[in-house]
């Protein structure tokens, strides 16, 4: 596997975490690829359009790409934060509809303003790192720290209500949870991590335009979380992984890959509707591996045993 | 350009739209799901359509240069190929669908599935007829001159027929579903599947009609946005089934006359969109679409659902 594969599964699986976030307290929202596009166009202007941000060495500094994705991912979750109010109001199929209408406007309007480049995009985005294996290790970085704060986060209060929210709204607002406050959270959260993530990949991607952001984006993320499951964190992490490698994987088969692609997502829920990933799958695997440590362990004594001969009395 | 043809380019557009937006509503009404594989469908009626007027396979697909031995005229091809988009979308509800509805499942989970019959389908199409774009010549229609004069404007005739045809299968279609037996039904199992199924009405095969019914309106619409704008390859049948989606919700999920209502709104906007500002015309569905989900999230047309605790 190649370092630049390994780049594109790890932002898969920060996508796919995105995603997850509101889908945790219940909330299908697809914007996802939008904040992920606002991101990148940040910092595609940002590093090619101020000459502090492109550096003057072989490779742009650091703290200018750390400090792009924090612009990048406050501008995603400041829309979030605005337009969050009256679309979190909307359920189900309806909140979905209207985070793709977010999405395809998003698009029209990074198409059509005199700054973006047009249909072409940007060019030439400045490399922080002069590897694919340093953007890779970056990432990897990056995904352990923000997987360590969503297993936190299911942890916390804020976690614990969201998962409340998710199995019964009504009965979560007769226990006094703000649940409009904890749905508000859980989109912001997820447009920050989509935004910060859009400022790598246009990076790494070394261009950025439109079509970044666009429906196929959507449901590409949705099926990382809908194929790894949206009950633990992990899920959507392995599902971006896996999903984001398939295509890659599935080279040797040519022109098929794609529908082959089509066949796991049109088979992964009818064969697997809770998704890959669930706690009591990851619960049977612990007590899997704590069952096998048992025995292990029994087999170590019995080794010990006759390598030290019959214990005395 | 003339204020006739725009308004009949506006017309026609919306009048495709809401054809498109009812092969959603069928489903939607009866399932609760958005079918995603939707706009592939109408590309497939599309290509359907090519190949039976007599069109050839370009030279990128597998079937580079086939030819049907017969070429059949526009009139038998598009009712032709809207069955046979018929038959794939109920092949679709048996692989995507039911599988998922006899487990109970999520309706979240069929939209993913359906979506990934779309994937399947769009890459088909890619695979055997290649990316190129075809068109359907307008010689297909056999004597019918290309413009017509209409209150001293020159109109094209592909726009007029485009009207024509959409507004009689909408008002089959209205009359089928509030006159008829079999109509009735349907709407009963939309309205609450299990109380119909104890009034002796088989859901099962509702659907299955429902997703029969979806199927052919998304191919005749595919054939005749292929006779009136051309085929632009595999993934063209993509943006117009999102823009049905905004026509869908303005008009309200579910509501027939919404939906109608919906794509004639839509449609003359978009038409009415001056030159200057043509990029930003694919916004306008979507705008649309966020501003009524904002101010009235039930639609035009659509009646407000209570919550069920």
């Amino acid at each position: 596997m190649s370092a630049g594969l390994l780049q594109q599964m790890l932002i898969g699986a920060l996508l796919g975490l995105s995603v997850y976030l509101p889908l945790r307290c219940g909330q299908l929202s697809l914007a996802t690829p939008g904040f992920f596009a606002i991101g990148g166009t940040v910092a595609a202007l940002l590093s090619t359009r101020i000459p502090a941000f492109a550096g003057t060495g072989a490779t742009s500094p650091l703290p200018a790409l750390l400090l792009e994705m924090g612009l990048g991912g406050l501008l995603a979750a400041l829309l979030a934060w605005a337009i969050g109010g009256t679309v979190l109001r909307l359920r189900g199929i309806y909140l979905a509809i209207a985070t793709i209408a977010l999405v395809e406007i998003l698009r029209v309007i990074t198409l059509n303003l005199p700054f973006t480049g047009g249909a072409l995009g940007i060019f030439g985005i400045p490399q922080p790192f002069a590897t694919a294996s340093g953007y890779a290790g970056f990432t990897l970085v990056l995904l352990a720290l923000v997987c360590w704060l969503c297993a936190r986060l299911e942890q916390l209060r804020l976690g614990r209500a969201m998962a409340a929210i998710r199995d019964d709204e009504l009965a979560a607002t007769c226990v006094g949870i703000d649940t409009a406050a904890v749905k508000l959270n859980a989109f912001v959260l997820s447009a920050l991590l989509a935004g910060l993530t859009g400022a790598l990949a246009a990076h790494f991607l070394n261009s950025w335009n439109a079509k970044v952001g666009s429906f196929d984006a959507s449901i590409t993320t949705l099926a990382f979380v809908v194929f790894g499951g949206s009950r633990t964190w992990l899920g959507p992490v392995i599902g971006g992984l896996v999903l984001t490698a398939l295509p890659e994987l599935l080279r040797p088969v040519g022109d098929l890959r794609l529908i082959v692609f089509g066949l796991v997502i049109l088979l992964g829920p009818v064969l697997f509707p809770q998704g890959l990933i669930t706690p009591q799958a990851l619960q049977g695997l612990g007590h899997g591996l704590v069952g096998l440590g048992q025995q292990l362990r029994g087999y170590g004594h019995q080794l010990l045993e006759r390598a030290n001969g019959p214990r005395r009395p | 350009m003339d204020l006739i043809q725009l308004l009949l380019n506006g017309l026609s557009l919306g009048a495709v739209y809401a054809l498109f937006a009812l092969g959603y509503t069928l489903v939607f009404s009866v399932l609760g799901v958005i079918n995603f594989s939707h706009g592939a469908v109408f590309t497939l009626g599309a290509y359907f359509t090519y190949l039976l007027i007599g069109g050839q396979a370009g030279a990128n697909g597998l079937l580079a240069g086939l030819q049907l031995p017969f070429a059949l005229p526009f009139a038998l091809a598009l009712p032709l190929a809207g069955l046979a988009s018929a038959l794939v979308a109920l092949l679709i509800e048996r692989v995507a669908f039911r599988p998922l509805r006899r487990r109970g499942a999520d309706s979240l989970l069929a939209l993913i599935s359906s979506l990934g019959a779309g994937v399947i389908l769009v890459n088909l199409i890619q695979l055997l007829m290649g990316a190129e774009s075809y068109a359907i010549p307008i010689g297909t229609l056999g004597a019918l001159p290309a413009a017509l004069s209409l209150g001293g404007a020159q109109v094209r005739t592909v726009q007029v027929l485009l009207l024509a045809i959409s507004v009689l299968l909408l008002v089959v279609l209205s009359v089928w579903l509030e006159g008829s037996r079999s109509g009735k039904a349907l709407q009963a199992v939309s309205e609450d599947p299990v109380t119909a199924q104890l009034l002796g009405i088989d859901s099962d095969a509702m659907i299955r009609l429902a997703f029969g019914i979806s199927g052919f309106l998304a191919g005749v619409s595919g054939g005749l946005v292929g006779l009136s704008v051309s085929i632009a390859g595999p993934y063209f049948g993509i943006s117009y089934g999102l823009k049905a989606l905004g026509v869908l919700v303005l008009g309200g999920l579910g509501s027939v006359p919404g939906a109608m209502l919906g794509g004639l709104i839509i449609g003359l906007a978009e038409a009415f969109v001056p030159a200057a500002w043509s990029g930003w015309k694919d916004a306008v569905a979507y705008g649309f679409l966020f501003l009524i989900l904002v101010l009235r999230p039930q639609g035009l047309l659509g009646k407000p659902q209570a919550t069920k605790v």
